[in-house]
């Protein structure tokens, strides 16, 4: 059997490419969530010889975003993360499409005790998470880096927050990634094999708290500063 | 005790089907699932009518004959039961319950609530097994195995093969029937020697009978008669990409 | 015809080695273009389909389930018997067929139970290699139980699921033969007849349960695995759908049926609950080891088992049998069961059962031990009854079980009829008139897998000339025609008596008269009884539906005219064997204290009938003769 019809095209390969994705974006994420918190820090949080290079939390988090857009090498791991993401969903819709031809009839009335709700809507979720995204993107990423219309980003970020109804819609998105995350960390160990029964309920430990407090760090941001 | 049934009958896999209801009385607690059906069809015998087909043999939860779905539930309502075993008690008196078939695309309706469930004797077919002859065996003790891995296999091999697996997941996967063969002859010394070609073979002709991809939900692992565990199918995808890994092309 | 076992020459130990040695063979280039059919897909019949294919032979396989792996086989708990001796306590091959021998009350044949306990040795290698996972020391070797009736450890055992393990390998050696090519699965297909051509079997009329297609199929040989017909009770410890009518149509053509009487009655199963009631679930006879059967000394007590003081029970095994105590072997403990009960000491509801009682194991070893011991057991029990067995004792009763009679053999494991050949629960051969625990997988397995596939060559190297069997002939017309018309005449009955009504009260009949005691009155009875019955079968059985397609009526119909002929033949054999022996115990041939007398002088034979047209069956007598030990009286006190 040829590797890269195992690699793509079974549905455990699939799986592995769900996995690997998967986990390269939560990577991200974490990178994500540390530049967020710049947002909050109070600045009195440093010493003030701390502020002989940077102004204040102001130019700390601009100057930041603008290393991100101009180091090249991360220039190229957001390209690959691009990928990623494409490639996440893609393949997710490729599952998503095989499975609904793989079931029968539709049971008459349905038992779901046996599994969670968020397991069992994986897609749900992501559609959220990709509406979300794109949002954000255009609020963002667009006007920040593409049309560069607005080239203080941390006035535009304090600004959008300002605004109740993305604030709302951001608090979903999180919501949604957090439950994502609970069962995309445990399944991504799983379909890449992690047969060790005692190792999985580490993972499944891990899969919980990581994505409680990835969540609750993500939230409480933008709540701050529409209170702020 | 009183029950009103609503049971599918369904002509073939070409025809559609339908709910009918039929009213049961007279009926003792500890009377088991099946003997209801047997009453039922007893009934309808008298009165010409076709009797329900469903499927069921040894009746002590070892065969994996039965199915049936039971208000939503694979194998009935308590966890770990075959239907064989699920008894009257089980429910109250004056319930309505709703018999379904397995549904699954891979399992064709045969009538009622017969299902076609060969498309799991095909993924044993494509490798669930050790390509020992009779009379090639050595003697049975010259490779000890740790009696703790002589249980653990056991505990896979103990698949009835009755699908309740596919019928309750909400993508009619059979990872946990195929994985539970993977892992017990992956963990067997005798079975080590062809593993690689085994899971790829059967991982194939599990895509090619229509089941879907497992996404890790673990409602099958709820179901399942034998208490196969999940960490099977943790185990199967571990020897996957093994094999991949070692794949020479 | 006359009997001939064909029993090799020389010692008993050398008999099955001098076979082998001198057998004829087929060269492997002309195995391909030979066709064997092999009905039934358990043990034996997936055992030798198994080894036949890997063999070269063209095998095509049929069973009434969906999947091989679901023949009755599977349900088997206990464990395998074979003389490995790998507890060092003095086991070897003529213990384990003495003990055998003497189980089965000196009414065996002594090669082929010699064989069986020869082969037992490659069968756990066979098994090991093929991966099942039996029970292992922490030093990674196998380990061993002990079961009733014989001093030494020779059981091997996957938990309370041997059965199914083993029945697992065998079905994977199948689906293995199937992908290369050489073996041919007819899943869900009824056999309903048997051809012959010029005096040898030629083929099957089957019939496909799921789209009610009469197919003709035709080979060089025809091999039955079976399995019993214990369904006969109604009531049993067998599979909803297993059936005796494969052995019975063949008998109607010619195969003779021996020993037919014997069934084995087992002590320990679940009993009945209500007249609903379709199975008796098994408990497995490890059970006996710590618990203590017993019945209350007062007729119709009221207490509740726990408040019954020990003064008022009757632990009837252990006074009758001091011995063996609750060990005795399960005929003598199932006749013992029935005796307490019919005096009226009966348990439970509808006073059929006697308590199985863990109490005085509890104290003594503690809960946790018996749960490590027989907690799958107890979980069992407890989705059943929903009684907890660790706080109250479990009611048990004595279900039909075994049929050590079946279709006679030879030592080559071939029928009266040439190119029929019988292995497993299917055949009578090796277990006389008491079966020892774990030696059913032990003789389906070793049939199938090491036994028929060296004996039916000797057969087929004379068929390599025969070229392809074709179905277009007369006597296929014929048998097809036979099988149309039955299902017809069932169709077209239409009566008011539905078809499980009619087994249940057959099954009482021979619950009754035709089970556990016997005598010439009750028999006699049985007989009228059973004819009766019969008559009132082809009247008034309600049959719906049409023949187009699954009607799971038609096939209980089909299987039940057979059973009410199969009764009778029963009955009759009992009525013939006027002595007691093993599971076969008649009333009027018993010793002061009840115990069963065997009548070595008049019948040392086992009983083969052949079928005379209509109610008549012809007795053939094959001796019994043994060389190598001397029959005693099976004492158990």
């Amino acid at each position: 059997m040829a590797f890269k019809k195992g690699l793509f095209k079974t549905s455990i390969g699939r799986k592995n490419l769900m996995a690997f994705t998967g986990l390269f974006i939560i990577f991200f994420l974490i990178i994500h969530l540390i530049g967020n918190l710049i947002l909050i820090i109070p600045n009195s949080f440093f010493p003030i010889e701390f502020w002989n290079n940077v102004a204040n939390v102001h130019d700390m988090y601009n100057a930041y975003s603008h290393f991100l857009v101009h180091f090249w090498p991360v220039t190229i791991v957001a390209y690959i993360l691009y990928a990623a993401i494409i490639i996440h969903v893609i393949d997710a819709l490729l599952i998503t499409l095989k499975n609904k031809k793989t079931q029968g009839e539709k049971y008459i009335i349905a038992d779901n005790s046996t599994s969670s709700w968020y397991s069992r809507n994986m897609g749900v979720l992501g559609v959220f998470i990709g509406v979300f995204i794109v949002l954000h993107m255009a609020q963002f990423w667009l006007q920040y880096k593409i049309l560069k219309i607005e080239h203080d980003l941390y006035h535009l970020v304090i600004a959008t927050f300002k605004i109740w109804w993305y604030v709302l819609i951001y608090e979903i998105g999180i919501i949604a990634l957090g439950f994502h995350l609970v069962h995309g960390i445990e399944s991504a160990h799983r379909s890449l094999g992690v047969y060790h029964q005692k190792m999985m309920q580490i993972v499944q430990l891990i899969a919980l708290y990581f994505s409680l407090v990835m969540a609750i760090l993500f939230a409480i941001i933008p709540i701050i500063l529409y209170f702020k | 005790m009183k029950l009103t049934l609503k049971i599918w009958r369904q002509e073939n896999a070409k025809t559609k089907g339908k709910m009918v209801t039929y009213e049961m009385s007279d009926l003792s607690q500890d009377m088991s699932f099946l003997e209801m059906l047997d009453v039922l069809n007893q009934s309808l015998a008298i009165k010409g009518e076709r009797v329900i087909e469903f499927d069921h043999d040894c009746r002590e939860g070892i065969c994996g004959q039965c199915s049936l779905v039971i208000n939503g539930q694979a194998h009935g309502p308590e966890s770990h039961y075959t239907t064989c075993q699920t008894h009257l008690r089980s429910f109250k008196d004056g319930d309505t319950l709703y018999i379904e078939p397995f549904r699954a695309n891979s399992f064709p309706v045969i009538r009622d609530l017969k299902v076609d469930r060969s498309s799991m004797d095909k993924i044993i077919q494509a490798g669930g097994y050790i390509s020992s002859f009779t009379g090639m065996a050595p003697e049975a003790n010259a490779i000890p195995i740790h009696h703790d891995i002589a249980e653990s296999a056991f505990d896979s091999a103990a698949c009835i093969g009755c699908g309740a697996c596919v019928a309750t997941c909400k993508n009619s996967s059979a990872a946990l029937f195929v994985s539970a063969k993977i892992s017990h002859l992956a963990k067997l010394p005798q079975g080590k020697v062809e593993r690689e070609e085994r899971v790829q073979w059967m991982i194939n002709a599990h895509d090619e009978e229509g089941f879907g991809s497992c996404t890790n939900t673990g409602a099958c692992a709820m179901v399942c008669p034998q208490e196969v565990q999940l960490i099977d199918i943790t185990r199967m995808n571990f020897e996957y990409n093994r094999a991949l890994c070692h794949s020479k092309e | 015809m006359a009997l001939n076992a064909k029993i090799p020459e020389g010692p008993l130990k050398d008999k099955w080695q001098n076979y082998l040695a001198k057998t004829h063979i087929v060269n492997p280039a002309n195995r391909k273009k030979l066709d064997i059919i092999v009905v039934g897909g358990g043990l034996s019949g997936g055992g030798a389909a198994a080894s036949l294919a890997e063999l070269g032979y063209n095998v095509k396989v049929f069973f009434f389930q969906d999947s091989a792996r679901r023949s009755h086989s599977v349900a088997a708990q206990g464990g395998v018997n074979a003389a490995k001796n790998y507890k060092n306590d003095g086991d070897n091959v003529y213990r384990m067929f003495y003990d055998t021998i003497k189980g089965g009350d000196f009414r065996s044949r002594e090669a082929n139970v010699y064989r069986m306990s020869e082969v037992s040795v490659d069968l756990i290698d066979h098994m090991v290699a093929q991966g099942v996972p039996f029970g292992r020391e922490y030093s990674g070797y196998l380990s061993n139980r002990s079961f009733g009736g014989v001093l030494v450890s020779r059981t091997f055992y996957a938990r309370g699921q041997t059965g199914q393990q083993l029945l697992m390998a065998t079905y994977q050696a199948m689906m293995k033969q199937v992908k290369v090519g050489t073996l041919k699965q007819y899943k869900r297909h009824e056999i309903l007849d048997i051809v012959i051509v010029n005096g040898k079997a030629r083929g099957i009329i089957a019939r496909d349960l799921d789209t009610g297609k009469i197919e003709r199929h035709a080979a060089h040989a025809v091999v039955f695995g079976t399995g019993g017909f214990g369904k006969i009770f109604y009531l049993s410890t067998l599979a909803m759908n297993s059936n005796g009518s494969a052995n019975w149509r063949a008998h109607k053509k010619g195969a003779y049926f021996a020993n037919p009487s014997w069934t084995q009655i087992h002590p320990t199963a679940l009993p009945q609950a209500g007249e609903h009631q379709s199975k008796l679930t098994l408990m497995s006879e490890s059970l006996r080891n710590d618990g203590r059967i017993w019945v209350p000394k007062k007729k119709d007590e009221t207490r509740a088992p726990g408040d019954i003081p020990d003064e008022d029970r009757d632990y009837y095994l252990e006074r009758r049998y001091p011995a063996f105590g609750n060990l005795v072997p399960r005929d003598v403990a199932s006749r013992a069961a029935k005796e307490r009960m019919d005096a009226g000491h009966g348990v439970g509801p509808l006073k059929n059962a006697v308590y199985l009682d863990f109490k005085t194991a509890i104290e003594k070893l503690g809960v946790d031990t018996i749960r490590e011991r027989y907690g799958n057991l107890f979980t069992m029990y407890e989705k059943i009854t929903a009684i907890n067995a660790y706080k109250e004792p479990m009611k048990i009763s004595p279900a039909a079980h075994f049929s050590m009679g079946g279709l006679w053999v030879d030592y080559e494991l071939q029928t009266s009829i040439p190119g029929l050949f019988a292995v497993g629960e299917a055949n009578f051969a090796d277990h006389g008139a008491n079966r020892l625990g774990a030696n059913s997988l032990l003789q389906a397995s070793v049939d199938g897998n090491f036994i028929l596939p060296n004996t039916i060559s000797n057969y087929l190297s004379n068929e390599i000339r025969a070229g392809k069997i074709s179905t277009d002939t007369p006597e296929f017309e014929e048998a097809e025609k036979a099988v149309k018309e039955q299902v017809e005449k069932l169709l077209a009955i239409k009566g008011t008596m539905p078809v499980d009504k009619i087994h249940r009260r057959l099954g009482k009949i021979m619950f009754k008269e035709v089970a556990m005691s016997r005598n010439e009155k009750g028999l006699k009875w049985a007989i009228e009884e059973i004819k009766k019955l019969r008559k009132e079968f082809w009247e008034n059985v309600a049959v719906s539906g049409d023949q187009n397609g699954p009607n799971s009526e038609l096939e209980k119909a089909g299987r039940l005219a057979d059973y009410l002929e199969i009764a009778e033949l029963m009955a009759v054999d009992a009525l013939n064997r006027k002595e007691s022996c093993g599971a076969h115990f008649r009333e009027d041939f018993q010793t002061e204290d009840g115990e069963a007398m065997r009548d070595d002088k008049n019948f040392m034979y086992s009983s083969a009938w052949e079928w005379e047209n209509g109610d008549n069956w012809k007795l053939h007598k094959e001796p019994l003769e043994f060389t190598e030990v001397k029959p005693t009286v099976r004492s158990y006190k």
